[in-house]
């Protein structure tokens, strides 16, 4: 599609909005906006028009638990902590992000062009496992220690004692497998670097009788997966 | 910015734009003013959206965790801070919907909603902005006003759109751009 035609840009910006674009036509479109101010004015002034009915909808006041786990989630985010604490706060940001889904594409629109250079230090991203509705649902980040990658769900996954889950490596088409998962967000499973395919090579997640495939090889269905990003330090 | 004035349930834009600059350098006192200012205004929005409170609340939560961590990205230039946060609950809320297959039952029908939205912000100083929208609304064609209604009010995606008013999903692309375009024209001589 082209993107410099302004009725098109319009349109998308409209739908965006109005918020029923396909979720893979959306993320398409948040992308471009990240890159384009112009359109994201466009996006802007579409909010605009239709701020009138969100400041007419009545307020509700929200039940106290729901900031006390707001403040929970926030209270980590010292500015000298600990180097595993700060690492686990990160985690925790991606993780959230993941699960929200929600935040990464609403403030694309008001992303500042210069970033402070101080933030919290961000985790080190390997790869991002994707569901069938292209949902994340697994992610892979680098550390805890050196050498290592740590996989954790990105959000709680259909427990069942029938079956495991099971991560395995595709370096040019052939599986190796990797280790359990622990389908409980926050349970990282921690795997050696080195045993990762390289970038551009895929991780996947399968549905295995319980303790893993006896057979070196996947034998249900392949639920998650996601390119390797990049080699963790 | 004078998008959401004081009545609108948010405090005044430019206290609301400080709260959120303040709770980019991670000043958690800003933050919980910022939660206390904003969130029954925003918690409405996800409850009309979402239409149960629980999973209202869990949208709010996702959402509010996203303003502490990403509150440094936030940019006046782009946008009020009400706006910004209106941004983000919304967003919030459609992405919950559609990660779920069960759908909220017994709302009001979109123009009865629009009709009761309007009719109870009646102040004195009631926005001429809802005015103009409701007005433009209703030069639309009855099918393509529910469609995007449905759409802003509930977060209907186009096939359930195209369910909830017996009409092909084509048909309902075409409401949505068309009606859209007429919305604009008339929003905006």
């Amino acid at each position: 599609m082209r993107y410099d035609n302004p009725e098109l840009r319009d349109r998308l910006a409209a739908e965006y909005v109005l918020g029923t674009l396909p979720s893979r036509s959306r993320r398409r479109f948040e992308r471009l906006i990240a890159d384009d101010p112009a359109l994201a004015t466009v996006v802007a002034r579409w909010a605009d028009r239709w701020a009138p009915l969100d400041t007419a909808t009545p307020t509700e006041p929200p039940p106290p638990r729901v900031w006390r786990a707001v403040a929970a989630r926030t209270r980590s985010r010292p500015a000298r902590a600990p180097l595993a604490h700060q690492w686990l706060a990160s985690l925790a940001f991606w993780r959230g992000l993941a699960v929200a889904a929600c935040s990464a594409a609403a403030l694309i629109v008001y992303i500042t062009v210069s970033r402070e250079l101080s933030g919290p230090p961000a985790p080190t991203v390997v790869a991002v496992l994707a569901d069938q509705s292209g949902d994340p649902s697994w992610i892979a980040i680098a550390g805890p220690q050196r050498g290592e990658v740590s996989v954790s769900a990105a959000g709680p996954q259909a427990e069942d004692p029938r079956h495991s889950f099971e991560l395995w490596g595709i370096a040019g088409g052939a599986p190796h497998a990797l280790g359990l998962l622990r389908p409980q967000p926050g349970k990282a499973a921690t795997i050696r670097a080195d045993q990762l395919p390289p970038p551009g090579d895929l991780l996947a997640v399968s549905l295995e009788p319980p303790g893993g495939s006896t057979t070196g090889l996947p034998t249900g269905p392949v639920i998650s997966k996601g390119k390797v990003l990049l080699t963790p330090p | 910015m004078k998008r959401f004035e004081d009545r609108s349930g948010f405090g005044s834009p430019l206290q609301l734009e400080q709260l959120v600059r303040r709770t980019s350098r991670a000043d958690a006192t800003a933050f919980a003013m910022l939660y206390r200012q904003s969130a029954p205004k925003l918690f409405g929005i996800a409850l009309r959206i979402v239409g149960n409170r629980d999973e209202a609340e869990e949208v709010l939560q996702e959402s509010f965790v996203a303003v502490w961590q990403r509150a440094g990205d936030y940019d006046a230039q782009r946008g009020s801070a009400a706006g910004w946060l209106v941004t983000i609950v919304r967003h919030c809320a459609i992405d919950h919907l559609r990660r779920r297959a069960r759908r909220p039952e017994g709302r009001k029908a979109p123009d009865e909603l629009l009709t009761s939205l309007a009719s109870g912000d009646r102040g004195a100083d009631r926005s001429a902005e809802l005015d103009a929208l409701q007005r433009c609304l209703g030069e639309l064609d009855e099918q393509p006003r529910r469609a995007i209604l449905l759409a802003y009010l509930y977060g209907f995606t186009r096939e359930e759109i195209a369910v909830a008013l017996a009409a092909p999903v084509g048909t309902v692309k075409s409401w949505l751009r068309r009606g859209t375009e007429r919305l604009k024209r008339c929003l905006d001589p």
